[in-house]
């Protein structure tokens, strides 16, 4: 299978706080993912996309449809291989290869045997027992699960989606098959808010949130039809010339992703991010959760190892927007400050 | 995979959910806990850690079915068939997580293919009700599982057996479970009598200390940082917890309640008008639980006070659902704010608009009262006059209302009937014609080509013996076109809702557009919840406008409507012309829709279409209108109540043959009382 070449993620112009967003959530998946909304045209899909650049390579066990780590999962892994083939794998040492995270695409179609994974029939019918054939949930199993258009998705697979990106776990009963895998991937979602809004479970369920606006500036209109340009005409010539800089991003996400264990949190800090979150009137105790962590991630990116106050200001506005409680069918905050101020 | 669950004693705060957890963990006959509360508050953690805690019991070494070895009777088909007893162990009570995906022959069981296809044999490859005996059967956002599941755990719980009774199987076996269920009321309710199985109902909030949101934050990136480092540090209090939880189900069958409390019992539910006798029988099994975990043999009328609340919290009678909360949190009051709280509203109406209303009163007062339940329609002249002064004084200007009060909508929806249909939502359910939805369950194929893979497969499953002798395919499992089964998928469809909105003059008076806004945009949010599709007609002045077109997004329609001027004429035939167009061209794109138009209007039609007289014309209209008998109507009468009433909405709505109430029945539990009680 050959890949296309995708547009450069360092060749997009502007949108500086969906690109960090992203990048936030592949140093630190714990972020669980980030939903970009948006009119059409703004780059969004673009930039997921592009996304498959700059991530990080992973170990993974080699013929092992869960892609599941050799180093954390190997009970997991003896317990799906022999669910999935009746026998327990050969113990030792598994095999694995290094590959790069992988972006799954959730089509707004897909149906739900598809995206849980049911009972493989081939299998069935030529062996005369059951196997689970996997879904999309195990195949973006420490990736990215992306998902256009998002608020257009069936809602019966929006509740597949809020059950497993909880747990990280996928369990599957239905069709005669009795099985559950881990599943924990970033869920990347983008949408434009016209076509209707997300259910306020799902949206809580998204780490960060940002605002995607047309350019407004006229040189780098230009610049974005330029390059676009360029790109269409000779894809691979274009993207040579962004290599280097998409080295340098993937790069520092490795680097960051080094730092992140070790980046500090002053005391004073763990209440400054309660109190934000309580004056801006969130639910649950997520916001404050992934607020702390973000905060934590813009350190580790900036190469630093303590967290400081334009770190939690800048996570405020990626993470509470959405989560700013409001009732149903009121517009979702776009300026966090302002409702800060507002309470 | 065993570290990647949150320690149960790791958790901050939440006293209330954890008691009731432990509470089932010591004595399974307290029925299971449904825990109600926003996301993000440790509903689902807490349950799934609960796992780890519970006490261990005895069960046969190769029994599936999980059977007690000290009730011999109850022995599930394996254990009949057993000729030597089999070793006995001890496991720790099992938790079942029953996905919202689940098919209905993995809930109850089905037949095992892989025997089958073997041997030839038909078994029954049990189930989660199975695997849930003795244990606890766990539902994530349990408020969304599918109908058809519901029902099969409602049997289930309620016989304490699961019967199976398909695919050649006749099998029955002891289930007997705790449901516990986490929810989210925002997305929407339980059918009372699923939220009856429930023993206990605990409703929790957030924090609203900093100092436990900080405590709440660094245990959770500690136990990201490190699942096995966190664990080791909280292994000595889940290890005490385990074992008070183990000494304290050892301890319950030594627990004992004085006759005097069961009278405190039975009056605390009197007090609340529960229904049934369910939740006595709870306060008592929870009561004697929290003796044992306390030590002590003896029930306490503490033990009662501490666990009576969990137990009466969803079967309290004097409140309409949602229960109240006992310490109700912020956004709960909210909500809960009757809209007699209009008043303020009202207020502000009555120093916007003094000069129309007192002329309004007057008119009203001065004009010949006819009878509102009068068939025949009052001469037009007499009732349009005062009309057309009032129009004159506010067409001059148009006006934009404030949106009034919204409130909590019933369920309105169209019955399920067999027809299939395509969509998206969840207002009403359906069979779906598309390979989408939910697959609710087989049957023998007759036209679709949507198999049912599972379904074919076991059906053909005991004849491959047979057939293998037959046929020379190398193939494991040969089909026969007579084993196709096809899937029937059911999934809620959303309804399209027809808002057709009078905008005249008329509707600014007293405070009217503002209570109607308040209503609709009630409506709006139920729409909202159940993905329906709305669009909205207003008419006033000569014409009737699409304010907005068929959309599913609900908030364009909520802002539309808080920016819709008012003034002018009265032109109702215009406005029915108009929405007869839009169901119609609604139909053709979707036949089997069944759209439902709320007409918003006092009815007082005063413009006719080519200068034909308004009220006859409109109710001509609407006479034909109503012949469509996949759509349905309802009318809001917004004339204000008095002596004093034309009635012309209500036969607006006996023609078309709608569901009429006024606006003052709007205001929240009334409506919500019509519509529960109308059969769609």
């Amino acid at each position: 299978m050959k890949r296309k070449t995708v547009f450069p993620f360092a060749a997009i112009v502007g949108q500086d706080m969906m690109k960090l967003a992203l990048i936030l959530n592949v140093i630190n998946p714990t972020l669980s993912g980030v939903l970009i909304r948006g009119e059409k045209g703004t780059g969004k899909s673009t930039a997921v996309r592009a996304l498959a650049d700059i991530l990080p390579e992973i170990d993974v066990i080699s013929d092992c449809p869960f892609e599941l780590s050799p180093e954390d999962e190997q009970e997991a892994y003896e317990e799906c291989m022999t669910a999935l083939t009746g026998e327990a794998p050969k113990s030792g040492d598994l095999d694995s290869y290094k590959r790069k995270v992988r972006v799954v695409e959730l089509p707004v179609g897909a149906t739900e045997d598809r995206v849980v994974g049911t009972l493989d029939l081939e299998h069935a019918l030529r062996k005369g027992t059951k196997r689970v054939e996997p879904g999309l949930l195990a195949a973006a199993h420490r990736g990215i699960l992306y998902v256009d258009e998002v608020n257009l998705l069936d809602d019966h697979i929006v509740d597949v989606l809020l059950d497993s990106a909880a747990m990280g776990v996928n369990t599957i009963e239905r069709e005669g098959v009795s099985f559950s895998h881990p599943a924990k991937f970033t869920l990347v979602g983008t949408m434009n808010p016209e076509e209707g809004e997300l259910r306020p479970q799902l949206l809580d369920r998204f780490g960060l949130c940002v605002h995607v606006t047309g350019v407004e500036d006229m040189e780098s209109r230009v610049l974005i039809m330029k390059r676009r340009v360029a790109f269409d005409e000779n894809p691979a010539d274009f993207t040579a010339q962004f290599d280097r800089e998409s080295a340098n991003i993937a790069q520092s996400i490795t680097k960051a992703r080094e730092v992140y264990p070790k980046v500090k949190v002053p005391e004073s800090m763990y209440a400054e991010i309660a109190k934000y979150c309580l004056e801006v009137g969130v639910d649950g105790h997520r916001a404050d959760i992934i607020m702390l962590k973000t905060a934590k991630t813009l350190a580790a990116y900036d190469a630093r190892e303590e967290v400081a106050s334009k770190d939690i200001e800048t996570a405020s506005q990626l993470v509470l927007p959405h989560r700013v409680r409001r009732v149903p069918l009121q517009d979702v905050v776009t300026d966090i400050s302002a409702a800060r101020g507002r309470k | 995979m065993k570290n990647n669950v949150f320690p149960f004693s790791a958790i901050v705060g939440q006293d209330a959910l954890r008691r009731a957890l432990s509470l089932c963990a010591v004595n399974p006959a307290v029925g299971g806990v449904v825990v109600r509360g926003e996301k993000g508050t440790a509903k689902s953690t807490a349950v799934r850690a609960l796992a780890k805690l519970l006490p261990r019991i005895p069960v046969y070494e190769d029994c599936p079915y999980g059977c007690n070895p000290d009730i011999p009777e109850e022995r599930c088909p394996v254990c009949q068939a057993r000729v030597q007893e089999a070793k006995v162990r001890f496991k720790r009570r099992p938790v079942v997580t029953l996905p919202l995906n689940a098919t209905e022959d993995r809930v109850a069981g089905g037949l095992d293919f892989d025997l089958a296809v073997k041997n030839g044999v038909r078994v029954l490859q049990p189930g989660l009700l199975a695997k849930s005996h003795r244990g606890i059967l766990y539902v994530d956002e349990v408020n969304l599982l599918d109908d058809h599941i519901v029902d099969l755990v409602l049997s289930a719980a309620g016989a304490g057996e699961n019967r199976v009774e398909r695919e050649g199987l006749s099998v029955c076996h002891a289930s007997r479970f705790m449901l516990v269920g986490t929810m989210n009321p925002e997305e929407g309710e339980l059918r009372p009598q699923f939220l009856d199985r429930f023993g206990l109902c605990v409703e929790i909030g957030s924090e609203q200390d900093v100092e436990t949101r900080a405590r709440i934050m660094r245990r959770r990136e500690a136990f990201d940082l490190d699942k096995d480092a966190f664990h080791e540090r909280f292994a000595k209090a889940e290890a005490q917890t385990a074992d008070s939880i183990q000494a304290a189900s050892a301890l319950l069958p030594r627990v004992k309640m004085k006759d005097s409390l069961r009278d405190l019992i039975a009056n605390l539910c009197a007090e609340k008008y529960v229904a049934g006798h369910r939740a006595e029988l709870v306060i008592e099994q929870a009561a004697r639980a929290h003796a044992a975990l306390g030590g002590r043999t003896e029930v306490t009328e503490g033990d009662i006070e501490a666990v009576a609340p969990m137990a009466l919290l969803h079967r309290t009678r004097d409140a309409a659902p949602p229960p109240p909360p006992p310490e109700p949190e912020e956004q709960e009051e909210q909500q809960q704010e009757p809209p007699e709280h209009d008043p303020p509203e009202n207020e502000e109406e009555d120093q916007e608009l003094p000069p129309e209303q007192e002329e309004t009163q007057e008119q009203e007062d001065a004009g010949p009262p006819p009878p509102p339940e009068q068939e025949e329609a009052p001469p037009e002249e007499e009732m349009q006059p005062p009309e057309q002064e009032e129009e004159r004084e506010s067409s001059s200007m148009d006006k934009i209302f404030e949106v009034g009060q919204s409130f909590k909508v019933k369920r309105i929806q169209a019955p399920k009937d067999r027809v299939f249909r395509r969509g998206s939502g969840r207002r009403s359910r359906t069979r779906v014609a598309q390979k989408q939805g939910r697959y609710v369950k087989s049957r023998p194929r007759k036209h679709s080509d949507d198999i049912a893979l599972d379904a074919t497969l076991r059906n053909a499953a005991p004849f491959q013996a047979g057939r293998k002798a037959e046929g020379d395919s190398n193939l494991a499992v040969i089909l026969k076109k007579e084993d196709l089964q096809e899937r029937i998928r059911e999934k809620r469809i959303g309804n399209f809702l027809l808002f057709v909105v009078d905008a005249s003059g008329s509707m600014g008076a007293k405070g009217r557009m503002v209570a109607s806004k308040g209503a609709i945009m009630s409506l709006l949010l139920d729409a909202y919840q159940k993905r329906d599709k709305v669009a909205m007609v207003s008419f006033r002045k000569d014409e009737a406008l699409v304010n907005l077109p068929p959309t599913s997004s609900v908030e364009l329609a909520a802002k539309l409507l808080a920016e819709l001027p008012v003034g002018g004429k009265t032109p109702l035939a215009a406005g029915l012309v108009k929405c007869a167009e839009m169901v119609r061209n609604a139909l053709v794109r979707d036949p089997s829709m069944r759209p439902i138009v709320l007409f918003i209007t006092d009815g007082k039609a005063n413009v006719g279409l080519n200068g034909g007289k308004p009220v006859p014309e409109a109710m001509e209209l609407a006479e034909r209108l109503s012949l469509d008998e996949r759509v349905h109507y309802v009318v809001v009468d917004t004339e204000s109540r008095g002596l004093v009433r034309f009635g012309l909405a209500g036969r607006l709505a006996e023609n078309l043959g709608a569901r009429y109430f006024q606006v003052e029945d709007l205001r929240a539990e009334q409506l919500v009382d019509i519509t529960r009680n109308e059969d769609w």
